[in-house]
């Protein structure tokens, strides 16, 4: 589904991904671990088509398709979301209205009808009561005033209706209090789906213990170094990073 | 080459010009109305000539104006073409409505009938005719602020307007709609267009409350391109504990000047609070004095401006603190959707016996386009020293991560920026007293951004 061949990505003059390859099949979990800074956030950005990215070289095909030549909505209506570390608040834009807007523009690029606004209302109430987000934030203006975890629900929320094919989650366990993180992996889990791809990127061995993924890889200085399956998780909460970049260097 | 003293002539000339052409009459026979016209033809000859010297339209290209000869007859009347008024209604919205065309109170087109006990409400020439002790006394006959030029202009000319007034305690059960529909009817070839004058006189007793809705539309029915100078004068007295929701929505024609200069006096806890809209004009400009007579009175100024290619929108805000304990806030946002000028210039004062005094400013602007112009002047007066004053002023542009946020989840750049503008302006909007009029501008400000959707071949934005 995503093939990710000799990437090399600049920021703001800076060389952060250094030649990474990364290959992901219909069905599959990544989880992408590393330490701060190693490019995570780059690369889940330079997927979803972030200006501000010089792609020096390589390539990223979606389904054969060049991707880095799309625009960020036209990834989304092929089916790419990224769940944002850091998701940005919208003053004045009501948040109901803005996933409405969100899905219809999807379905239209897709040829499909929009849902009407009854349909809309009972999916969101629905996805909203299984991810036990207050409805109440339905009604606010998009994550203005929300807290961490409840933004980080809001982008799951997002990824429920609009039931991607590529699923990018930035760091959505960091700020997760227990509860919240068993709930949000529930979410994740009931999107698993034989057609449907997730990357995680996250610090943390634990949301792999409720998301299983199948393979893990460890991204520092901008390649991915290691990868192996769940076990590695394990290993790097043990060990840390460093044995990894000492090998990687020898 | 045009000198400073060949510009100043014209400008002499171009206000003579008017004074003679009017055909309003000089109603000899109302000494005090007689005595207020004088003064104020006197006050247009010996007042300095307006221009960018001067603090007040510095910023304004006020020259522009005396290039434009204007039509100050209106023997249009005689003939008057009465638009079909369902055109320019808002939909199921009950309001006690009066329509001026060109300035004159279109009778048919008005409903005003059922007005509940103590309220006086009707066209300006009409009251001066039935009722004319009434009339002159809810004038405010001790400021005629004749020294302003436009305001002398009114004084000197205005013909008909509105005026409403409400008895001790009288609450209005529903709106009063204003509908100002202007064009240029100038029969004459000579001149470019026609000079509409109104006057808006609103009077509430103690304790009265009304909800006032002013609409200036471009009303001839056929594009945008009708040239005339629409010159409007408001007075507004809120006796004790009287309080107004005045809602304006200006939406004149692309190549018209408007020009709103009210005069707001409150007494002892009153409020006024008001929501500016501005869309359309050449050129449009809205000035606010608000004078606090008595302690602990609120005023709230809130605006929305939109501006586009070749439009400069112009707001003056001038709030003197002049007793104790008194509120003021303003809030005006600008979107800069096309390469035209905005100005802001908003002063508050607050005088030495004006003690506790609780003013704040904001004025934002976002800019779309590149070329746009913004002029924003925030000057804070103090000379009391227990206050609490405070003023902001930003220009920015669409922040980049909201847009990015936006796209990812799959919609389209235009309607990306789009959104972020409503949400920009829902500040201002959901402050509108009536949530149909919230609509009718919500509407208003997609219309116009439409209008010059990049996407749909209008110019660069970013
Ligand atoms: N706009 C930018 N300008 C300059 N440097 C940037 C920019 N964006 C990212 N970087 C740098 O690129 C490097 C990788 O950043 P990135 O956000 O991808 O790291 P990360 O792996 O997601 O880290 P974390 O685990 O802390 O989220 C960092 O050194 C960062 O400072
Ligand atoms: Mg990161």
């Amino acid at each position: 589904m995503l093939t990710i061949k000799d990437l090399i990505v600049k920021v703001e003059n800076k060389q952060i991904l250094n030649g990474l390859n990364l290959n992901v099949r219909p069905g599959e979990v990544h989880a992408i671990m590393g330490p701060n800074g190693s490019g995570k956030s780059t690369l889940s950005h330079v997927l979803a088509g972030r200006e501000g990215y010089e792609v020096i070289e390589g390539r990223v095909l979606l389904n054969g398709e060049n991707l880095l030549e799309l625009t960020p909505e036209q990834r989304a209506h092929k089916g790419v979301f990224l769940a944002m570390q850091y998701p940005v608040e919208l003053p004045g834009v009501n948040n109901m209205i803005f996933m409405r807007e969100s899905i219809n523009a999807i379905r239209r690029a897709r040829n499909e009808d929009a849902l009407d606004a009854i349909e809309f209302l009972q999916q969101v109430r629905e996805k909203a009561k299984l991810l036990q987000l207050d409805e109440k934030l339905l009604k606010r203006n998009v994550n203005v005033g929300f807290s961490g975890g409840e933004k980080k629900r809001n982008e799951i929320l997002q990824m429920a209706m609009l039931e991607p094919q590529l699923a990018i989650l930035d760091e959505t366990d960091s700020g997760l209090d227990i509860d919240a993180l068993r709930i949000i992996a529930q979410g994740v889990n009931s999107l698993r789906d034989p057609e449907r791809a997730i990357i995680l990127v996250t610090h943390y061995q634990r949301l792999l213990e409720y998301i299983q993924p199948d393979f893990v890889h460890v991204l520092v200085n901008g390649r991915i170094v290691r990868s192996g399956d769940k076990a590695l998780a394990l290993e790097l909460e043990q060990k840390g990073y460093n044995w990894i970049i000492e090998e990687d260097a020898a | 080459m045009t000198t400073a003293q060949q510009r100043q002539q014209q400008q002499r000339d171009w206000f003579q010009q008017l004074l003679t052409r009017s055909d309003v009459s000089p109603d000899s026979n109302m000494a005090w109305l007689y005595r207020l016209r004088d003064d104020a033809k006197r006050a247009i000859k010996t007042l300095p000539t307006l221009g960018s010297k001067q603090e007040a339209w510095r910023y304004n290209r006020v020259n522009d104006i005396f290039d434009i000869n204007f039509d100050s007859s209106s023997d249009f009347d005689n003939d008057i073409i009465e638009p079909d008024i369902n055109d320019y209604l808002l939909p199921a919205f009950d309001s006690y409505r009066l329509v001026f065309i060109n300035g004159h109170c279109a009778t048919k087109l008005s409903d005003i009938k059922q007005l509940p006990e103590g309220v006086t409400l009707g066209s300006v020439k009409a009251g001066l005719r039935s009722m004319p002790e009434k009339m002159i006394h809810w004038f405010d006959r001790n400021h005629q602020h004749n020294e302003y030029m436009f305001t002398a202009l009114n004084n000197a000319l205005f013909n008909d307007g509105v005026y409403l007034h409400l008895d001790r305690s009288v609450h209005l059960d529903r709106p009063v709609e204003v509908i100002y529909l202007n064009n240029n009817h100038s029969q004459s070839a000579q001149y470019a267009g026609s000079m509409i004058q109104t006057r808006t006189i609103i009077s509430l007793d103690v304790g009265a409350s009304a909800t006032l809705v002013e609409r200036f539309i471009n009303g001839s029915g056929t594009g945008n391109n009708e040239t005339y100078f629409y010159n409007n004068v408001s007075e507004i007295s809120l006796a004790d504990d009287a309080e107004l929701n005045h809602c304006r929505v200006q939406d004149e024609s692309r190549q018209a000047y408007h020009l709103s200069s009210l005069y707001v006096t409150q007494k002892k806890h009153s409020a006024y609070h008001s929501s500016n809209l501005a869309f359309g004009g050449a050129w449009a400009r809205t000035e606010y004095k608000v004078d606090f007579r008595a302690e602990a009175a609120i005023c709230d100024l809130n605006g929305l401006y939109a501006v586009d290619n070749q439009q400069l929108i112009d707001f003056h805000l001038d709030v003197q603190h002049r007793a104790e304990s008194c509120r003021s806030r303003e809030h005006f946002k600008g979107i800069l959707y096309g390469k035209g000028r905005a100005v802001f210039d908003g002063r508050i004062l607050v005088d030495k016996q004006a003690q506790f005094s609780d003013a704040a400013l904001i004025n934002d602007n976002l800019l779309l386009v590149a070329d746009a112009e913004i002029d924003t002047k925030p000057q804070l007066e103090i000379y009391a020293d227990n206050v609490k004053c405070s003023h902001g002023t930003t220009v920015g542009k669409l922040d980049q991560q909201q847009m990015f946020y936006l796209r990812s989840r799959g919609i389209a750049e235009n309607e990306a920026r789009k959104i972020l503008c409503q949400g920009y302006a829902a500040e201002i909007i959901d402050d509108i007293a009536l949530p149909e009029l919230q609509k009718h501008v919500a509407e208003k400000l997609m219309h116009a951004l439409n209008k010059n959707d990049p996407g749909a071949g209008g110019h660069d934005g970013y």
